[in-house]
């Protein structure tokens, strides 16, 4: 097991291909904007990054309203990718980025192979943004048969596209909604994903039966909340049985014993969205429930939690022993 | 003469009031000191929490996380607020608003607030309307203090569709502002809705306006056309409460500096930009907001 640390303490790090993250708690996109908000009432500084909300090429206005419903465990959703589009935020939303006090995943969406990739280059090289997540997977845009995360093929094409543009790390952001995610999880690391985020909401609805319609505008919608978490779990369990490249483990965290879930099903970080609007403190209390449970195994390195419950895991155990880090330490 | 920008709508108007920051947004726990059920289904809860109690602007809300396991917080108004105590006026119409109403006194709550921008108000000496449906009454109790200390003339104009839903008119009362009762069915005060009582009233400065979309909707309407300069408090339903989410937009007018201002996308027509009620608003102008059918 690695015991990397020498001083005594935990090393909670983690690495994402060359990105190293202070620790393994990730604000999922969508539910952190662009990092300012959260800032006045929480320590966004004890997140190992945030995720900024998916940037497309050109603005997009989003769905109209009713956005968001209530859901047994969970939270049904379909904003519609609203956003200003690449060059209104690198000209007014980027530089505010260096006043985010910790590391940034900027996360593109496109309808395009090209549009991903222009709009990943664009990102790379601003202010504390340390790797690029595509959302290749977002159900809520009206876009049927076309989602790149539902083929090995167009996933393959848009991770290759973005690694010939950028020099950050790419996490390719898998969709729960497929037969069977083994293979496009192995497309991804193919063509050269340095991670996987593990999973996107999952395609729900609910209808009004007084009015006989779907509640939401948009009819469909993502359902993200504890409702979706053993799927995630499982999700993360059989990709991590299928790729090397560490996971981000995503789905209906609330508490710390959900992110160990994750981290057991062969997870290297843990993504938390929805529940950062019921509690901003979510993520200090995950940090510290992983802490106590690395110093219940006797563990100094974060990343030997990592697979612990999986016995056909594929990658390394040891996810924080990264060379790079193995040689700051030394 | 100074500028008014704290409510982001006002910024290009005269205001009489001198900037005043509001107080920042904070994560904080605060008791339930009582709680009254007010027939046919509201309810009137008590919470003790100083800062709050001091902090809270008109038309700003709180955003509560109760215990049993909701993913969103209930997002609610605050309706008076005196020393240490403020009160929430609501429905029990879904789980959270169950939730709180049967909350036990003593217990405590979670909440992030003071949240959303505030009424701006017009100059001393002027006349002001408040206008408010049903549970819309919620902000105006905090105006009304308001508009009282700032000897603004004011009348209240309150509608339900009948008696037993005018809620709340107790409390307003104790401004000495007069109040007029408006009923749908007409079993109190005068048998229509605000607006068309609002239309035989005498033309003030400022209105304001708090209720059901046809009820905003119609106010906007006569406030615009007669040139009256007009604010209104909007509802959504709120994921994040914090404006990170975008689940609560209303369509504003392009160039109002609470929309986006977004750029248009190549080939895209529209005359609105979105704007989140939870953080840009609640509070809107009549004449920034767009109707969209």
């Amino acid at each position: 097991m690695a015991r990397l640390a020498t001083d005594g303490t935990n090393d909670m790090r983690i690495a994402i291909g060359s990105a190293v993250l202070r620790n393994p708690v990730i604000a999922a996109s969508g539910c952190y904007n662009r990092g300012a908000e959260y800032g006045r009432i929480t320590d966004v500084s004890r997140y190992g990054a945030i995720t900024l909300k998916s940037i497309t090429r050109n603005p997009r206005l989003g769905n109209d309203m009713p956005r968001i419903a209530a859901a047994p465990g969970g939270m049904l959703n379909a904003i519609g990718l609203q956003g200003p589009g690449i060059e209104h935020f690198l000209a007014h939303d980027a530089p505010k980025l260096a006043d985010v006090p910790t590391a940034v995943i900027a996360s593109v969406a496109g309808f395009t192979v090209e549009e991903f990739a222009d709009v990943a280059a664009a990102m790379d090289g601003l202010p504390n943004v340390v790797a690029i997540e595509l959302d290749v997977s977002c159900p809520n845009v009206d876009r049927e048969g076309q989602c790149f995360a539902a083929d090995t093929q167009s996933i393959a094409a848009v991770v290759r596209a973005v690694k010939l543009r950028v020099k950050l790390p790419v996490i390719a952001k898998l969709m729960p909604n497929v037969a069977d995610l083994k293979p496009i999880a192995r497309a991804a690391q193919e063509a050269g994903a340095d991670a996987l985020c593990v999973i996107n909401a999952v395609r729900g609805m609910e209808i009004d039966v007084m009015r006989a319609r779907p509640i939401l505008a948009n009819s469909t919608g993502g359902l993200t909340g504890p409702a979706i978490r053993p799927i995630a779990v499982h999700a993360v369990w059989e990709v991590a049985q299928a790729v090397t490249i560490p996971i981000i483990g995503t789905g209906g965290i609330e508490k710390g014993r959900d992110a160990l879930e994750f981290l057991f099903a062969g997870a290297t970080a843990v993504g938390i969205g929805t529940a950062n609007f019921r509690d901003p403190r979510v993520h200090i209390h995950v940090l510290e429930a992983i802490e106590a449970e690395m110093k219940r195994r006797t563990l100094t390195s974060v990343g030997a939690l990592t697979g612990l419950a999986n016995p056909d895991f594929a990658g390394q155990k040891v996810a924080a022993a990264s060379s790079l880090i193995r040689d700051e330490i030394r | 003469m100074t500028i008014d920008t704290r409510s982001k709508g006002m910024s290009k108007r005269r205001e009489t009031r001198e900037w005043m920051p509001t107080a920042p947004p904070q994560l904080q726990t605060a008791t339930i000191v009582s709680r009254e059920f007010r027939p046919p289904g509201f309810w009137c809860v008590g919470l003790r929490e100083p800062e709050i109690a001091k902090n809270i602007r008109p038309a700003q809300y709180v955003a509560i996380d109760l215990p049993g396991g909701f993913m969103m917080r209930l997002p609610l108004g605050v309706f008076t607020a005196d020393g240490e105590h403020f009160t929430l006026i609501f429905q029990e119409w879904g789980d959270r608003t169950t939730r709180l109403a049967h909350m036990a006194i003593g217990e405590t709550v979670s909440f992030i607030g003071p949240l959303g921008n505030e009424f701006a108000l017009p100059r001393a000496g002027s006349n002001a309307i408040i206008v408010a449906g049903g549970l819309g009454i919620s902000p105006f109790w905090l105006l009304a203090r308001e508009l009282h200390a700032a000897n603004v003339n004011t009348t209240i104009v309150l509608g339900a569709r009948s008696k037993a839903y005018i809620v709340g008119a107790r409390e307003l009362g104790t401004h000495g502002f007069h109040i007029e009762i408006c009923t749908d069915d007409g079993s109190d005060g005068f048998h229509g809705t605000v607006v068309d009582r609002v239309r035989t009233m005498r033309r003030a400065a400022i209105m304001y306006g708090c209720g059901p979309p046809g009820m905003l909707r119609a106010l906007c309407a006569f406030a615009n056309s007669e040139g009256v300069r007009c604010q209104i408090s909007m509802e959504e339903t709120f994921g994040c409460s914090m404006g990170t989410c975008w689940g609560c937009v209303v369509a504003v007018r392009r160039g109002s500096t609470q929309g986006t201002s977004y750029p248009k996308a190549p080939g895209e027509q529209r005359d609105f930009d979105f704007a989140r009620v939870c953080a840009d608003g609640t509070v809107f102008d009549a004449m920034d907001v767009v109707w969209r059918d």
